[in-house]
C-alpha cells in the first residue's frame, strides 16, 4: 500500500518536473513541425488556410529543375567543408595541445574567437577583404591567377570560398571538442608507446586516431548536419547567385515561402530537407561506428 | 632475442654516476650513485615525492637527466630514446592501449619492430603462457580484472626480452589481498626469468620482500642502500631507520649522562629516574644530546625497571599486538606484544629494550655507532 503511494507520489514529482519542458517543447517544436507535415499537403500560402492537394507538392517538386541544383550544392558544400574543417581542426587541436598553460589558453582563445561573432560580422569581413577592388585578399588571389576575381561573382569560386568563410568561422568549436577528446588520452599510453619504439608517427596513427575516434566522428556528424543546413552566408554574401551556383535548399525554401508566398510547397521542400539530414547523417554516423570498431 | 620461456634473460646492470633532474628551479634528484648488479631485484622506496618515480622515469628515458651519466651495461644511455635502452616498464596504471585486444598489446612492440609474424605469436603466447594470460588474448582490456590488467602489463615487458625491467608502483592499484599475491608472482617471476628489475614502490613491506638491494630515497639523495635485513638490523640514519619496519621504530630524546668503558649512559627526556647504557664503539661527549631509537618488537614487557607506558590503543592482529601509548613524559611508544590476548588498554606497563637493540643518532639524525 505504502510503496504504490510512494510510486504515485514519485511520478506525480516526475511529472511536475518533467512538464515545464513538455510544454515548451510542444508549443514550439512539435506543434509546428505538425503544422509544415500538414502544410507541405497543402497549397496554403504563408498565413491562411489552403486545399489539401495531397502529393501534389512532392510531385511538383521531383520536377523542379532549382531542387536538383541546390540539392547539388548543398552536397558539393558539404564536400568542401565536413572533412577538411575535421582534418583542420585536428592539426590545430594536436598542435595546441603540445603548448602549455597560459600560451595554450592564450592560442585556444584566438582560435574560438570567430565562432563567438555572428554570422552578419564573419560574412562582412570576408566581404571586406575578398572585396573585388578593395579587399586585402585580392592581391593574393591575384598573384596565384593572374588577376583579381570577384569571388562571390564567379560560379567556380562562389562555393569553395563560403566554405572558407564558414570554416573559418566554426572551427574553434571543432578545435575545442578535439582538444578535449586528445586530453582524455592519458599521457602514460604514449610513454608507454614511446617505450615500445613506436615514432611520433606511429604514436599518432596507432594511440591518438584510434583513441580520438569516437570525438572525430562527433565532429565530422554534428558538422554534416550543421552544414546541409546552409543558408545564411550564401544569403548574405552571394544570394544564390551567380546563375544559382551557390543557391542551397534553405535558400529554395526561403524564397518560395517568404518570397513567393507559397507556404504549402516551403514546407514540402523542408520535410525533403529533413528526411535528406536523417538519412546523411544516420548513415554517416553508421559507417563511422563500424569504420571506428575496425 | 632473450628466450623468454627460459630461464635466463640477458640481464644488464644499471649504474647511475652522480644523476640529478631538476625540473625548473626545483631540484627533485640532487645526485645519487648507484649500482645495480645484472640480474638484481632492486627497490627504490622513499615517502611520496621523494624522487623514487622521477629516478626510474629518467632510467626508462621518459624524464631528460639533468646531469650525470645512465649506463645499461656498459653502454652510455643517458640521452637515448627510450626505445633505445633496452627497457621495459611497467606504469602504475598499467597504460594499456584500451583500444587493443590483450594479444595486440603485448604484440604492439614486436609489430612495430616489423618481426615476422609467426616469431610474434610464438613470444605473445609464450608470455601469455608464462602470466596465465592465455585464455583471455582475444578480450579488451576493459573486459579484465585489475589483477588480470597488471599481468598483461607484465606480459607486455616480457615479450620485448628487455635487459632491465622498471616497475613503476605497479601494485598500488590493486586491493590487498591481490597485491600480497602478485607480490609473490613477481618474486617467483623475478627467478625464473633471471633479469634485472628495478621497482619502485612506497611500501616498505613491498621493499623488504621484494628486494635484493633496497635504496631508500629521500630528499633526492639515496639514504642507505643494502640488502633489506642490512637496512632493518643496520640503518645508517633516523630516516632509514624510520621508514624501514612496520610499525615504525620509536625514537626518544636523551642526553649522555656519562660515558661508560664500552659506551654511555643514556638519560631519556622527562625521565629522570631512568638511565639506559647503550655500547657504543663511538661515543659522544658528556652532556651531548642524542636520540634513542628503539623498535616495537625489541621492547620486552618487564617486572624490573624499565619505561613506563602508559597504553591507550590495543591493536590485536591475533598472533601479535601492538599496544600503542605515552611515556610519562609524553612521548608516544608503540611496542609489540606475542601471544598476549589480554587487553591491555588503561594499564599501566613496564617495558625495557633487547639489549644491543637500541640505536643512537645525533642531533641532526647521523647514526652513532
Amino acid at each position: 500500500m505504502s510503496k504504490m503511494k510512494r510510486r504515485r507520489r514519485e511520478l506525480r514529482d516526475a511529472v511536475l518536473l518533467i512538464s515545464p519542458f513538455v510544454f515548451v517543447f510542444a508549443v514550439f517544436f512539435l506543434y509546428p513541425t505538425y503544422k509544415v507535415i500538414a502544410l507541405s499537403f497543402t497549397d496554403a500560402p504563408l498565413i491562411g488556410e489552403g486545399q489539401w492537394i495531397g502529393l501534389a507538392n512532392y510531385a511538383k517538386l521531383l520536377n523542379d529543375r532549382l531542387f536538383y541544383t541546390s540539392l547539388w550544392n548543398n552536397l558539393y558544400f558539404v564536400l568542401l567543408t565536413v572533412v577538411p574543417t575535421t582534418v583542420i581542426a585536428l592539426l590545430i587541436a594536436l598542435a595546441v595541445s603540445k603548448l602549455k598553460g597560459r600560451m595554450q589558453a592564450l592560442v585556444l582563445t584566438l582560435f574560438f574567437l570567430p565562432y563567438v561573432l555572428p554570422v552578419s560580422v564573419v560574412t562582412m569581413i570576408w566581404a571586406w577583404m575578398l572585396d573585388f577592388q578593395f579587399g586585402i585578399l585580392q592581391p593574393l588571389i591575384a598573384a596565384v591567377t593572374g588577376k583579381p576575381v570577384p569571388v562571390f561573382k564567379n560560379p567556380y569560386w562562389v562555393m569553395p570560398m563560403i566554405a572558407v568563410v564558414t570554416i573559418w568561422w566554426t572551427n574553434g568549436f571543432n578545435v575545442l571538442l578535439l582538444i578535449a577528446g586528445l586530453r582524455n588520452i592519458p599521457e602514460d599510453l604514449y610513454e608507454a608507446a614511446a617505450l615500445d619504439g613506436a615514432t611520433p608517427w606511429q604514436r599518432f596513427w596507432r594511440v591518438t586516431w584510434p583513441l580520438l575516434w569516437p570525438v572525430t566522428a562527433l565532429v565530422l556528424t554534428l558538422q554534416l548536419i550543421l552544414q546541409l543546413k546552409l543558408f545564411d552566408q550564401v544569403y548574405l554574401l552571394s544570394n544564390g547567385g551567380p546563375f544559382n551556383s551557390s543557391y542551397v535548399v534553405l535558400m529554395q525554401m526561403y524564397r518560395e515561402a517568404f518570397q513567393l508566398n507559397n507556404g504549402g510547397y516551403a514546407s514540402a521542400i523542408a520535410m525533403v530537407l529533413f528526411l535528406v539530414i536523417v538519412i546523411v547523417s544516420v548513415l554517416q554516423f553508421q559507417l563511422l561506428r563500424i569504420g571506428g570498431r575496425k | 632475442m632473450g628466450d623468454t620461456g627460459g630461464t635466463t634473460m640477458k640481464a644488464t646492470g644499471v649504474h647511475l654516476k652522480s644523476v640529478k633532474k631538476s625540473f625548473g628551479a626545483v631540484d627533485v634528484i640532487r645526485g645519487v650513485d648507484m649500482d645495480v648488479d645484472r640480474g638484481q631485484f632492486a627497490v627504490f622506496v622513499g615517502p611520496s615525492g621523494c624522487g623514487k618515480s622521477t629516478l626510474l622515469r629518467m632510467i626508462a628515458g621518459l624524464e631528460e637527466t639533468s646531469g650525470g651519466e645512465i649506463f645499461i651495461g656498459d653502454r652510455d644511455v643517458t640521452h637515448e630514446d627510450p626505445a633505445d635502452r633496452g627497457v621495459a616498464m611497467v606504469f602504475q596504471s598499467y597504460a594499456l592501449y584500451p583500444h587493443l585486444s590483450v594479444y595486440e598489446n603485448m604484440a604492439f612492440s614486436l609489430r612495430l619492430a616489423k618481426r615476422p609474424k609467426a616469431e610474434i605469436d610464438e613470444q605473445v603466447r609464450q608470455a601469455a603462457g608464462i602470466l596465465q594470460l592465455t585464455e583471455h588474448l582475444d578480450k579488451k582490456p576493459a573486459q579484465l580484472s585489475g589483477g588480470q590488467r597488471q599481468r598483461v602489463a607484465i606480459g607486455r615487458a616480457i615479450v620485448r626480452a628487455p635487459d632491465v625491467f622498471l616497475f613503476d608502483e605497479p601494485l598500488s592499484n590493486l586491493d590487498a589481498e591481490l597485491r600480497v599475491q602478485m607480490r609473490l608472482e613477481l618474486a617467483r617471476l623475478h627467478q625464473k626469468l633471471g633479469a634485472t628489475m628495478i621497482y619502485v614502490t612506497h611500501d616498505q613491506v613491498e621493499a623488504m620482500t621484494l628486494a635484493d638491494t633496497i635504496f631508500v630515497l629521500q630528499g633526492g639523495y639515496v639514504q642507505q642502500s643494502g640488502a633489506p635485513l642490512d637496512l632493518y638490523d643496520d640503518p645508517s640514519n633516523r630516516f632509514v631507520a624510520g621508514f624501514i619496519g612496520s610499525p615504525s621504530m620509536n625514537f626518544f630524546n636523551a642526553s649522555v649522562d656519562d660515558q661508560t668503558r664500552d659506551g654511555i649512559l643514556a638519560r631519556l627526556t622527562g625521565q629522570p629516574d631512568l638511565t639506559l647504557n647503550v655500547p657504543l664503539s663511538q661515543p659522544p661527549a658528556k652532556g651531548a644530546t642524542v636520540v634513542l631509537g628503539m623498535r616495537p618488537e625489541h621492547l620486552i614487557v618487564t617486572e624490573a625497571d624499565g619505561l613506563r607506558v602508559t597504553v591507550d590503543v590495543a591493536e590485536e592482529l591475533g598472533g601479535v599486538s601492538y599496544q600503542h601509548g605515552t611515556l610519562e613524559g609524553g612521548d608516544a611508544v608503540i611496542f609489540q606484544q606475542t601471544g598476549a590476548r589480554h587487553g591491555m588498554h588503561g594499564t599501566v606497563q613496564t617495558v625495557t629494550p633487547e639489549p644491543g637493540r637500541i640505536f643512537v643518532f645525533d642531533a641532526d639524525g647521523e647514526r652513532i655507532r
